[in-house]
């Protein structure tokens, strides 16, 4: 359903993503991982049009995004982003409104659901990601894996085809990313397609169907979670994931 | 041309209120003290224009007008020089108290008031109280009792506006000599009522207005302060000799100011100075019509910072964002906007909104000054909403936008309430400033909370409880502000 051909992105004179091409299905898992700096992200950013490039296209289910900045890209990303949902590393939920009150907010304005139907569906997502009795929480007033809870439910409440997630636990306690992770399994057992960046190796290999390895701007591993995760082809993938016996670089003091 | 177009009436009020707190020292020997310096000092405003004095056309820094020849005629007879010292006109009284100059000679009325507060030689001018009318409005009749429910226009404090305060008629009060007439012209006005010299100078030249007729006299005499009794009198001799040697008359004849009236100051007598002084000892005290007056004008005040702020957010808000999100264009006239409104003083603002606008929209003084007020604080707003959205984290406007929203909405339902939450204590506290900066409307006949107080204390003669009470009403509008803006800052540095 997602298919990117050829896509370039740099940073000035820094190239973030060289000819990235890859296919994503309906229905599946995938994760992408790799060292800091290779371009998940970017590329996950890409696919709905948070960032511009500069070389290759993005089809979405038909919607074409080209190289340039968005004014060329308005109508297919209006588009895109009703049907590719996101899920942010810092949640970004919006501190003015309640759990409930994010949930609605789009639905509301961009759907134009009813108040009543809008609210009742917000409450049942919320029960679903376990925060049944959170409805009337705001931000301020959650835990970070509460809120990361709380940004799915937002995103799934627009009936996304696809969602969007950029490393959605990094930035929690460690004690919290569990319960994240499992809303997460959930979603997946579910039939859900998601595409998430993230460093949770277990997670990747448990819930996976499809891993991604992204180093210096390219796609070098690309597979299933048991051939990527244990028997990798690159050299490249072997350091990131520690099992390389090929000396790591000598700290320097 | 004279106008007073840049008196600001709280300034005035502050001079006039330290003025009457102060009671400087000055002794026996002012007069003494002039003779040994060879120099008689003397105040007057040189905006007051012609033909009282104004500015040589064919000297530089030279003065002229009859007030600026008999300051002259009269140094001369007690032989020393006369030196002209600028001050704003409503300020004269308070600047001559606290020896800014030895007299205060500058078409001043003997009203009540002032001859509470200083001394008066004999008068040296008889002016009549002159109304004027458009022509072609025949309502307006010599019956000054018709004109209750008219709008008439004069200046705040004069002889003529105690006239009308004493039939009942609320005045138009004006800070100027020639806006009243330009009012008058356009239909603001139904009326003017003036000093004979004033319309004159100003008001007969329009073709449109009619002089409907001359009332009661008034007089210009010359103060100088309570204590100084010596040098009240040797200027009182002084002026008597330049008055019966025909000097007087020449110099009135040189503005073109002399008329028959003008005889009867040859024969002035002790009884006559005494009637004209009045029982003068006696000063009115504060009473509930004052008090009744300083709570609507409270309410005035605070009616326009209202609805000035009210126009002031959405305005500042819509500059803001086409300054952040508007393109090229859009932001450069925005910021064209701020700087242009930021960069000139409001009371300037205000003039041009009310009488430079004036041939082309007739507005009223109370919606010109909110329209005034608002347009100006949008400028400030603006800057503060500016900062507001600003300090809203990107992420916000990218999960906005990542749900489907489209920048607008995105703007609309998540960053502006935002960005205006953060700017929420800026945007009270510029509320407070508001309120008190509303005061300058005044120069546009608003007859706001400041613009009481220096009406009521002239007329009580004493600065010290309309002050007060003006303080007290202006602290009561705003302290509470203060308390509500204390407490978002906290509520916002604990989210």
């Amino acid at each position: 359903m997602i298919s990117v051909q050829g896509l370039e992105k740099k940073y000035g004179a820094r190239t973030v993503l060289s000819g990235v091409s890859v296919e994503f299905n309906r229905g599946q898992v995938v994760c992408l991982i790799g060292p800091s700096g290779g371009g998940k992200s970017t590329l996950l950013r890409c696919l709905n049009g948070l960032e511009s490039f500069d070389g290759g296209t993005i089809t979405v289910g038909g919607e074409k995004l080209v190289p340039g900045g968005t004014q060329a890209n308005a109508r297919a990303l209006t588009a895109i982003r009703q049907r590719v949902g996101m899920v942010f590393q810092t949640w970004n939920l919006f501190p003015h409104r309640s759990a409930v009150g994010n949930i609605i907010e789009a639905p509301m304005h961009v759907k134009r659901v009813p108040l009543a139907q809008a609210t009742e569906r917000a409450h049942a997502l919320l029960k679903k990601v376990g925060l049944g009795h959170r409805a009337d929480a705001y931000p301020g007033e959650m835990s970070g894996g509460e809120q990361q809870r709380v940004a799915i439910a937002r995103a799934l409440a627009m009936d996304p085809e696809a969602l969007l997630l950029d490393e959605p636990t990094s930035a929690l306690d460690p004690e919290r990313v569990g319960e994240v992770l499992d809303v997460l399994r959930a979603l997946a057992e579910g039939g859900l397609t998601m595409m998430i960046v993230t460093h949770e190796m277990r997670f990747a290999k448990e819930v996976g169907d499809r891993v991604l390895v992204l180093h210096g701007g390219n796609v070098i591993e690309d597979g299933v979670p048991a051939d990527v995760l244990e028997r990798p082809q690159h050299e490249r993938t072997r350091a990131f994931l520690g099992l390389s016996r090929a000396p790591r670089e000598a700290p320097t003091i | 041309m004279g106008s007073r177009v840049l008196q600001l009436s709280l300034p005035v009020a502050l001079a006039l209120f330290a003025g009457s707190c102060g009671a400087p020292e000055a002794g026996e020997d002012t007069l003494a003290k002039i003779r040994a310096a060879g120099v008689l000092k003397w105040g007057a405003d040189i905006q007051g224009g012609a033909p009282y004095i104004y500015e040589d056309p064919d000297a530089p820094n030279g003065r002229k007008g009859f007030e600026v020849a008999l300051a002259d005629a009269l140094a001369a007879e007690l032989g020393v020089k006369a030196e002209f010292v600028q001050n704003d006109w409503s300020s004269l009284v308070p600047s001559l108290e606290r020896e800014t100059f030895d007299i205060a000679m500058n078409g001043l009325e003997v009203t009540p008031a002032r001859s509470g507060r200083v001394l008066f030689t004999r008068p040296y001018y008889v002016f009549a109280s002159r109304l004027m009318a458009r022509r072609d409005n025949t309502e307006i009749t010599a019956d000054l009792d018709a004109l209750k429910g008219k709008r008439v226009g004069t200046l705040t404090n004069s002889f003529t506006a105690d006239q009308l305060l004493a039939l009942g008629i609320e005045p138009i009060y004006y800070e100027g000599v020639e806006e009243p007439y330009q009012d008058l012209v356009t239909g603001r006005l139904d009326a003017v009522f003036h000093d004979d010299i004033i319309a004159g100078r100003y008001g007969e030249p329009k073709p449109e207005l009619r002089v409907v007729g001359d009332f009661e006299d008034g007089f210009y005499s010359i103060a100088t302060r309570r204590e100084d009794v010596a040098l009240e009198e040797a200027v009182d001799e002084a002026l008597e000799r330049v008055i019966q040697s025909g000097k007087m008359e020449s110099i009135l004849r040189a503005e073109g100011i002399w008329n028959e009236r003008q005889l009867g100051l040859r024969a002035w007598s002790d009884e006559d100075q005494r009637r004209l002084l009045g029982d003068t000892h006696v000063a009115p005290s504060m009473r509930m019509h004052h008090i009744t007056a300083f709570l609507q004008a409270a309410g005035i005040t605070l009616a326009i910072s209202v609805l000035a702020m009210m126009l002031a957010i959405p305005l500042g808000l819509g500059l803001a964002v086409m300054r952040l999100y508007g393109g090229w264009l859009a932001a450069k006239l925005a910021a064209a906007y701020v700087e242009l409104y930021r960069g000139t003083p409001v009371l300037l603002q205000l003039y041009v909104i009310y009488y430079g606008l004036a041939p082309i929209v007739k507005l009223d003084a109370f919606t010109a000054a909110v329209i005034g007020l608002g347009m100006n604080y949008a400028a400030y707003e603006a800057e503060v909403y500016r900062a507001g959205i600003q300090a809203v984290p990107r992420g916000q406007m990218e999960a906005a936008l990542s749900l489907g929203m489209s920048t607008p909405l995105a703007l609309r339902r998540v960053v502006l309430p935002q960005g205006f939450r953060l700017a929420l204590p800026a945007v009270t506290n510029d509320f407070i400033a508001l309120l008190k900066d509303s005061s300058l409307v005044s120069v546009i006949t608003v007859v706001e909370l400041t613009k009481r107080m220096t009406i009521t204390a002239v007329d009580v003669r004493s600065w010290l409880i309309p002050g007060a009470l003006c303080a007290g009403l202006y602290f009561i509008m705003s302290y509470p502000l203060s308390l509500y803006a204390r407490r978002l800052e906290v509520r916002l540095a604990r989210a």
